[in-house]
């Protein structure tokens, strides 16, 4: 192994790098699509009035939140195969990224289902009855007064969870998926493990410049959306 | 026993305070009166360096104290000699009402605990909230959080108890108790110079008054001197303003 | 994989990996005894603007809550060794880098990180608390030390508890990306005992199920203290 540092390294990881980011978009966007629907139907759960959903809904927020992404992303890795087994049919022809799109679905869910129970609750009840009471339907007050106001709430838990995703997904180079973080490793490996560090180097910085673009857009968002409402602050 | 000379204060462009200067002598109760944003809260705070004044002094019994410039150790022994009621009482949260008596003693005073606690019970038992030494202050209401602010600031022994009006945070039914609190250590001779909009308590209580307003001190004098017969056009504009029409024919 | 489930093979491997526990723990202690002191004084650097110090922890912050754990981890792992050769070298010091425990590089990267994310808890929490607060402790005689000592730190940690556990839980998780250092810790124990017979599924059952008490536990402490000093918080909040 050469010990020595060298910015050479550092800039031709980029344009190797780079290409690869699509890879990491699509198991973020996916993920974070399919993970919000079933976060809306584990809130909508939590909120019910049903005493079993409700338990279900708070041990899967829990179980999810205590499961580190890269036990999740093995137990659904091997879990699941191993559970469509026993039907006979065999998930051997299965792409790896379906598996991770399906553990960060799950982990997404999790964080979404609190995300929008709080910016449901921290809607002050008031709201709902003062819309019924000028004569907007039960849906109707949902779509035009209260969804709105917890959407401009829900905003900036949303934009961490997208940001911990795209993060958290860097794992999955463990399974073998190739996006940015799995190419880095290849790129590691195919220079038997020298400059390591360049690599690594030149992968956070496009990860850490992702997550500013990332964020300053939720900021702006977040801007776009409260103009001219009132800024409720969850309680 | 107190002078403040020439105060100046600006908060960026606005100038607040444009050379305020007062004397205050043992035993007085010397009240303050003028419309919102005329400087008065500003004027309080620097005196207890909560803020700094950019010129000024205040003489000390003998001492004189730079408010631009004092050190540290001075600033100290002012605190020390000053005790500040707020407006919105800044119990400290974390603190039940006897706690937020004796932390100054013990920790600013260094009075040993048990002497410190029953000096604590004593104020508490001065504002009449002898039942509630072990409440914390979420569960007390505003009158009787305001009392445990009179109680923290009398148990400290100071020369001289600022107000910074203290019952204009509090509902109606509350600022009776609060004020015969205030009348009460009057009474005993505490110095006290109070920020108020409480017409009655200026009127019954105080043996000088100050109307302030755009940063100066515009006119002085006894409280019949002042309601009665105010020299200054602005004077008579504000008593007129926030006098009922019957309580000026009372006095 | 394995053809069948090994009821036997998961319930010895679970104490495998309860083995790990302490490991995680003390790896998670530890960078919380580093962050929250530190922590503390970089988010008042932030709150009351001092100069270079402000500039510094904003943007150490931004790059630890920028980037994946892992790469972080493999930027340590990577660079102190070089950096210690070099070191070692020019004072002749002869200690072989690639045989210190793995665990000091743990305490480096998880006090680093978990440092900036006390940042963010504290500076959030600390602007919670009145500055009111403040001006009433010098009111009554306190110096700025007995101020913050007294009142403003028992009143941020009330408000920033909850943001502290959640720290604390995640830190637990993310040790489990010990196994990059190789660090004896719950999930690579587990993993290892795995490898002989291919039972992944019953190991990662019981990886899942350490950590879901482990986590449950902490859970359950944060919110029974936090109980405990409920008595203020209403208004404190
Ligand atoms: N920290 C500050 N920064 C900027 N401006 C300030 C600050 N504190 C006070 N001011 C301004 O100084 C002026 C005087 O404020 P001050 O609070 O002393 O008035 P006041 O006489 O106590 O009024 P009120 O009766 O409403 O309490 C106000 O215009 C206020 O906006
Ligand atoms: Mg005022």
């Amino acid at each position: 192994m050469e010990k020595y540092f060298d910015v050479k390294y550092l800039w031709g990881s980029f344009p190797m790098l780079l290409p690869y980011l699509q890879v990491t978009f699509v198991v973020a966007g996916l993920s974070v699509l399919f993970g919000t629907i079933l976060g809306l139907i584990i809130a909508a759960m939590k909120l019910g009035k049903s005493k079993v959903a409700q338990k279900i809904a708070n041990g899967y927020i829990t179980a999810l939140r205590c499961t580190p992404s890269i036990v999740l992303l093995f137990l659904v890795y091997y879990g699941i195969p191993a559970i469509v087994e026993i039907f006979g049919v065999s998930m051997d022809t299965v792409d790896k990224i379906v598996f991770v799109v399906i553990t960060f679905t799950l982990q997404f869910g999790a964080a979404m289902a609190e995300v929008i129970r709080s910016a449901y609750e921290s809607i002050d009840h008031g709201q709902f009855e003062a819309a019924v009471s000028v004569g907007l339907s039960p849906f109707q007050a949902y779509r035009r007064i209260i969804f709105p106001q917890a959407f401009v709430v829900a905003l900036p838990n949303f934009g961490n969870s997208f940001l911990e995703l795209i993060k958290e997904g860097s794992l999955a180079y463990t399974i073998g998926l190739i996006d940015v973080m799995g190419k880095a490793s290849l790129v590691i490996a195919s220079r038997i493990n020298a400059h390591a560090l360049e690599t690594y180097i030149a992968l956070s910085i496009m990860y850490w410049v992702i997550s500013i673009v990332i964020e300053q857009l939720f900021l702006q968002l977040e801007k776009l959306f409260s103009k001219g409402k009132q800024v409720i602050k969850p309680a | 026993m107190l002078e403040i000379k020439d105060v100046h204060k600006s908060f960026g462009k606005n100038e607040i305070l444009k050379g305020v200067s007062l004397k205050i002598d043992k035993g007085d109760v010397v009240v303050i009166l003028g419309p919102s944003g005329s400087g008065k809260t500003t004027l309080l705070r620097i005196i207890n360096f909560l803020e700094r004044a950019d010129k000024g002094h205040a003489i000390f019994d003998d001492t004189d104290v730079n408010l631009k410039t004092a050190s540290k150790k001075q600033i100290h022994r002012i605190r020390q000699k000053v005790a500040f009621i707020f407006q919105n009482y800044n119990l400290f949260h974390n603190k039940t009402a006897l706690e937020n008596v004796t932390e100054g003693l013990i920790i600013g005073r260094k009075v040993p605990k048990k002497e410190a606690v029953e000096m604590g019970k004593n104020a508490l038992d001065k504002v009449g909230l002898s039942e509630k030494y072990h409440a914390y202050p979420s569960e007390l209401s505003g009158g009787q959080q305001q009392r445990v602010g009179i109680a923290r600031a009398v148990a400290l022994n100071p020369d001289i108890i600022l107000f910074d009006e203290p019952t204009s945070a509090l509902d109606p039914e509350w600022v009776g108790e609060v004020l015969n609190v205030m009348k009460t250590i009057a009474k005993e001779g505490t110095t006290m110079l109070v920020v108020t909009h409480e017409m009655s308590f200026a009127k019954d209580v105080a043996n000088k008054v100050i109307f302030m307003d755009g940063g100066v001190i515009v006119e002085e004098g006894t409280p019949k001197g002042i309601f009665t017969n105010p020299k200054e056009d602005r004077t008579r504009q504000f008593l007129r303003r926030v006098l009922p029409e019957d309580y000026m024919v009372y006095i | 994989m394995s053809e069948t489930f090994d009821i036997h093979f998961l319930i010895q491997t679970f104490f495998v990996a309860l083995s790990g526990v302490p490991t995680a723990l003390i790896v998670t202690i530890v960078s919380l005894i580093v962050a929250l002191p530190l922590g503390f004084l970089l988010a008042l650097t932030r709150i009351n603007r001092i100069p270079v110090l402000q500039w510094f922890s904003q943007v150490y912050v931004s790059f630890i809550r920028g980037t994946p754990v892992i790469v972080q981890i493999f930027i340590v792992y990577s660079s102190v060794p070089l950096f210690l050769t070099s070191l070692f070298k020019f004072y002749h010091v002869s200690v072989d880098v690639y045989k210190i425990n793995p665990i000091w590089y743990a305490f480096i990267v998880f006090g680093l990180n978990s440092t900036a994310l006390m940042i963010e808890v504290f500076r959030s929490a600390i602007s919670t608390v009145s500055k009111g607060q403040l001006e009433a402790a010098y009111s009554v005689g306190l110096t700025n030390l007995q101020a913050f000592r007294r009142i403003i730190i028992p009143q941020t940690l009330v408000v920033a508890l909850p943001n502290i556990c959640t720290v604390t839980i995640n830190l637990i998780k993310a040790t489990s990306l010990g196994y990059a250092m190789s660090l004896q810790e719950i999930t690579l124990k587990a993993k290892v005992a795995a490898n002989a017979n291919y039972n992944y599924v019953e190991a990662y059952i019981d990886i899942f199920l350490v950590y879901l008490m482990l986590c449950s536990l902490v859970e359950y402490l944060f919110k029974r203290y936090e109980k405990h000093l409920r008595k203020y918080k209403t208004v404190a909040a």
